[in-house]
């Protein structure tokens, strides 16, 4: 970590002058909770650290027009306690609650979780059930929109190019027919990194599905959309037999490995439990 | 009884390290900072089992770094555990060895300006490995033909060759157990394991060493024994001890992996010697976790029972697996026979411990030391035996129980003592009623997908290891007490808190003892040189043992004090006591029945000093010839999600025998801090390791390494905990211990409540959801 340099630009400005100088070598910091331990045990070691603390234009949770921005370096704690986060979107408040621990929620923001890429990144599935869509400021201040089901491309590999930078985070806000629920199961309740988990959105139209999103996350290489289960429900009504056949299609669809958390066994097992239990309880 | 007359003892008062701690101002050791201060970092092995070829240190010395590899420390064997006698003492470890025997192992050490440098020193030492096959298996092990850890390693003093990686064994038997056998009506026999669960004390070990100008050494280090830090270091450096001062520095947690003089410290005791400079070394996490465990067990318990509940035999055969180093494997052996014997009268009874060797961080003791592992196994196999006999557990437990008048072992077979206070009874019974055990239906009555059970365990553990003859281990404690001129009073001792309050409870012993406020007591600073020896505060001996000798020394300083007022007062000083007056918040000395014969302590200490009689101080160095059982009884209720496996533990009775509680509120978090482990040694915790590398799967970091935590706890109003209402006449004002005991019966009651909740005998730890979910899928009865 010595020879790295660092650089904490007061606004937007100073920022887009640094990436588009830097872009080669800069890499952001935002809470540092997954960039400083990477870089301690090896894993990274960026010549150039670009701290995005100190930018106003990045810390905001605004509901303006049916949507919801979080700005990128909003912290999960923020995320955790906010009215707007809670009421309009429930099942992001939660999953922000279950994320780490005090401290880690402190620091650690939401633009650094989906950045990361981590199979396991906590808000990135409730973002994905939510069809939500991040707001990118490439090097040359240009400005772009990535949907989020499109933004991971593999195990910890994302749609950013060089000098690029997550600055929000935008969802539409779910209507009134529209629920959900979010289950992670972890080894215990604090601080735990999700075993598995699955988020799930459903637009109810009497008994009838009419949309579904399912998003699952450390079950995979990167937190991933199951459209195939999503498709089986729309336009269904959804019955034990439905659920049945979503269970069996979801453990098709899931790639997840055994680590020191769980084996693959056990990962499959439960996603399908957990699906089953999430898709209850947003229609209850 | 006294006990209602005390002011100190048994008050909720202030912690006097309470406003150091919470606002960062305690100096730990690896706070101490020094002029011209180097830091040190140790090279570890990367492997499990290899021979040193060479190390090349040419890069880092060009740094500028002090290095020292096995050729710059001293070849001498040393244990880093100095409590048995040294025929009992197995050393197989040398400062830096030129073999290492598991990942992690240190063998060079690099000191230089900063932290940074040190670790760039230490990451450019070349070194060539000549690999070794290595093993992880206990069993596999002890197998013919095997790759030997050890060729021979020394008892004492003597060379004592190892066979089948065997490191020591053990059998104590009393009767004849085959005929125990016959005579059953019923033979129950079973396995059981628990895992390698990591001590996750807060503070990692760390220390700071500075080389006097006299040839000497001063030390601060993380220990639980300056005094057996000392005497190691002395042993090992040749060092006289006058010159060899350890100080005593508040410890940030210990669980017992601290008993042993930490490996780190004579490591930078070395460099400090080479760079005659200050040197300070403060482990990782990673580093941590590699240098100790709690001793994982294979257990196969055999009782046999008569139809009406009386056990007529007990048999228990274990395999501790140790890891790369014997720490204190003998006495360990020994002290689980003690507590198989102990929990249950057997009229025969055989134990036989084999301790092995494996390429793995080596195991130490960790609260309970054996004692929740014994108890896990046994208070589990209780239920099993009620069961099958249409019992109730707590009938069946109140009808075998060891208890008052009766002999128990304690720490192992050369530690018998009688017990003369048991609050087993009333523990079960309170208990019983606080957790309606009587609403508790059969598992085979339950259904749904949530399933609730009610488990119970007891248990206990040993207020220190005192006993009426010397025996294997080493146990006493020295204590100054000194009232000063102003009615106040100062006590010393080497004992060590480690965050349960043990020197809280020293000073209202003395506060007690010399009828003064508890606020005007004040704990020395404590180093080797101006304390007289104390063991170590381990084995839950700190109040009872520690204590006993702080009440002995403060009761000589108050037959000073009150010989002093007599002649002041002109009254035999027999005759006169002593209690803290609000009004002028000191201790007068009074003669009952008199309203003109009275006297402040401070006055009296003034006078004393003005008129040349000197310092009323009392010094006791006093070993305790008993070692009483503090009873524990655990009652637990978890929810089993049998759709994933998880657990909850929902509500919890945590009750102790402890005598007279000195710290009521302290010993109550004590017995919440041992639910939490016990439940985490029962749901959570292991340290696995990956047979290939033979390295931590947990990778040697709190992200993977879970332990249970307050969150994951049963609600606060849901944890209950009470005192048996006893009083232990050897302890000081009646008191025994608490600290181990706390944690001993819990992991127990958390498998019983689970075979309550769904019918299923869960006998290895961790029961993580995968091994439910498992067992589980083979039980047809419960819907998926
Ligand atoms: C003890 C512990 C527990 C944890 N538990 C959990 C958990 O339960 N669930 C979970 O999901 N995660 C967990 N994490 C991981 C981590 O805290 C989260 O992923 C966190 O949200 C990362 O945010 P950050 O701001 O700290 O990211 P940083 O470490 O600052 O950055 C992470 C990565 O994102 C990049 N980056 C950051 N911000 C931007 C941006 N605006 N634009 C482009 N790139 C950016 C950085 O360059 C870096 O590569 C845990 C971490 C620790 C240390």
């Amino acid at each position: 970590m010595d020879n790295t340099e660092y650089l904490r630009p007061s606004n937007l400005k100073e920022l887009g002058q640094i990436m588009a100088g830097h872009k080669n070598r800069a890499t952001v910091i935002a809470g540092g909770t997954n960039l400083i331990p990477q870089m301690r045990n090896g894993g990274k070691s960026p010549e150039l650290i670009v701290d995005i603390g100190d930018i106003q234009d990045f810390s905001f949770i605004m509901e303006d027009d049916g949507f919801i921005s979080i700005g990128a370096a909003t912290t999960i704690a923020e995320i955790a306690s906010s009215d707007i986060v809670s009421t309009f979107s429930p099942i992001l408040a939660s999953s922000a609650r279950e994320l780490g621990n005090p401290l880690i929620r402190n620091r650690a923001t939401i633009g650094g979780n989906l950045a990361n890429a981590s199979p396991c990144a906590d808000t990135a599935l409730p973002l994905l059930a939510l069809d939500a869509v991040i707001r990118i400021l490439s090097p040359g201040d240009k400005t772009r929109n990535v949907v989020l089901n499109n933004f991971f491309h593999g195990y910890r590999f994302t749609d950013l190019g060089k000098g690029e930078i997550i600055t929000r985070i935008i969802f539409p806000k779910p209507d009134d027919e529209t629920t959900g629920s979010q289950i992670k199961i972890g080894l215990r309740n604090a601080a735990a990194i999700s075993v598995a988990s699955i988020a799930v959105m459903l637009t109810m139209e009497g008994k009838i599905c009419r949309k579904a999103r399912i998003a699952a996350g450390s079950v995979a290489p990167i937190p991933m959309r199951v459209s195939r289960v999503e498709q089986l429900l729309e336009n269904q009504e959804i019955s034990a037999t439905l659920l049945e056949q979503c269970k069996a299609i979801m453990k098709k669809e899931i790639s997840p490995i055994s680590d020191i958390r769980g084996s693959a066994e056990y990962r499959s097992y439960v996603t399908a439990v957990i699906l089953e239990r999430n898709i209850q309880r947003a229609l209850s | 009884m006294e006990q209602n007359k005390f002011h100190a003892i048994g008050r909720i008062a202030r912690r006097k390290d309470g406003i150091a701690k919470v606002t960062g101002r305690e100096v730990y050791s690896s706070d101490v900072t020094l002029p011209h201060l180097l830091f040190a970092r140790v090279l570890r092995s990367p492997i499990p089992h290899a021979r040193i070829k060479s190390i090349n240190t040419r890069e880092a010395e060009k740094m500028g770094a002090v290095c020292i590899t096995s050729e710059d420390t001293p070849d001498i064997k040393y244990n880093e555990r100095q409590v048995s006698i040294p025929e009992k003492t197995y050393r197989d470890r040398v400062v830096l060895p030129d073999k290492v025997r598991h990942v992690g192992e240190g063998f060079a050490a690099v000191a230089a300006k900063t932290e940074s440098l040190a670790e760039k020193a230490m990451r450019s030492i070349e070194v060539e490995y000549e690999k070794l096959p290595a093993i992880f298996d206990p069993y596999e092990a002890m197998r013919s033909g095997s790759p030997q850890l050890y060729d021979e390693i020394c008892l004492g003093d003597t060379k004592l060759p190892i066979e089948s990686n065997i490191a020591c064994h053990r059998e104590v038997g009393e009767g004849d157990v085959e005929h125990g056998f016959k005579e059953a009506d019923l033979v129950v026999e079973k396995e059981f394991r628990t895992g390698r669960v990591y001590h996750a004390q807060m503070e990692t070990k760390s220390v700071v060493c500075r080389p006097e100008p006299d040839g000497g050494i001063s030390v601060w280090p993380t220990t639980q024994s300056i005094h057996n830090t000392r005497q190691l270091l002395g042993r090992i450096f040749s060092i006289s001890l006058n010159k060899l001062n350890v100080h005593r520095v508040p410890i940030g947690g210990s669980f017992g992996s601290s008993i042993q003089m930490n490996t780190c410290i004579p490591i930078c005791v070395a460099l400090a010697l080479k760079a005659q400079k200050p040197v300070k070394l403060v482990l990782s996490r990673e580093e941590d976790m590699y240098d100790h465990c709690k001793y994982p067990v294979i257990i196969q318990l055999k009782y046999g029972v008569k139809k009406d509940g009386t056990i007529t035999a007990g048999e228990l055969k274990t395999i501790v697996d140790i890891g790369g180093h014997n720490i204190q494997a003998y006495p360990l052996l020994g002290c689980m026979a003690g507590w198989f014997v102990s929990l249950y009268r057997m009229p025969h009874l055989q134990f036989d411990g084999t301790a092995v060797y494996t390429n793995k961080a080596p195991g130490c003791a960790m609260q309970g030391y054996g004692n929740p592992q014994v108890s896990f196994a046994v208070e589990s196999m209780i239920d099993i035996i009620a069961e099958e006999l249409g019992m109730d557990p707590i009938a069946l437990r109140l009808k075998n129980y060891v208890g008052l008048g009766e002999t128990f072992w304690g720490q192992g077979p050369t530690v018998r003592s009688v017990i003369r206070s048991c609050g087993v009874e009333e523990m079960l019974l309170k208990g019983k009623d606080m957790i309606e055990w009587d609403q508790r239906v059969s598992p085979d009555k339950k259904t749904g997908r949530y399933r609730k059970g009610v488990g119970v365990a007891r248990g206990f553990h040993t207020s220190g290891t005192g006993a009426p003859t010397p025996g294997e281990v080493i146990d006493y404690s020295t204590a100054m007490v000194k009232v000063n001129e102003d009615g106040s009073a100062d006590f010393s001792t080497a004992l060590m808190c480690h965050g349960g309050g043990t020197l809280e409870a020293g000073a209202k012993i003395v506060a007690e003892e010399l009828g003064i406020p508890i606020d005007k007591v004040g704990i020395s600073p404590a180093d080797t040189r101006s304390t007289g020896y104390d063991v170590c505060t381990h084995a839950t001996r700190g109040i009872y043992c520690g204590g006993a000798s702080i009440q002995r020394a403060a009761k000589e300083a108050k037959a000073k004090l009150l010989k002093f007022a007599s002649r002041l007062l002109d009254v035999n000083p027999e005759a006169l006591k002593i209690q803290p007056r609000e009004e002028s918040d000191q201790g007068h000395i009074f003669l009952p029945g008199s309203l003109e014969k009275h006297i402040p302590v401070g006055e009296v200490a003034k006078m004393a000093q003005y008129k040349g009689w000197g310092t009323a101080i009392g010094v006791a160095s006093h070993r305790q010839v008993n070692c009483p059982p503090c009873f524990v009884t655990n009652f637990i209720e978890v929810e089993v999600d049998t759709y994933t496996g998880e657990i909850k533990t929902t509500r919890a009775v945590a009750a102790v025998d402890c005598g007279t509680p000195i710290n009521p509120d302290l010993a109550a978090g004590q017995l919440e801090g041992g639910l939490c482990r016990g439940i985490g040694l029962a749901l959570l915790e292991s340290t696995d390791y990956d047979p290939e590398t033979g390295r931590l799967t947990c990778g040697g970091t709190f992200i993977d390494y879970k332990f249970y935590t307050p969150v994951d706890m049963p609600p606060v109003d849901k944890v209950k905990t009470f005192f048996a209402d006893t009083y232990e006449s050897s302890g000081p004002f009646g008191a025994k211990g608490v600290g181990e005991a706390a944690n001993n019966a819990t992991a127990a009651a958390v498998v019983n409540a689970i075979y309550n909740a769904i019918g299923i005998r869960f006998a290895e730890a961790p029961v993580t959801p995968e091994r439910v979910l498992k067992a589980l899928q083979n039980q047809p009865d419960v819907e998926k």
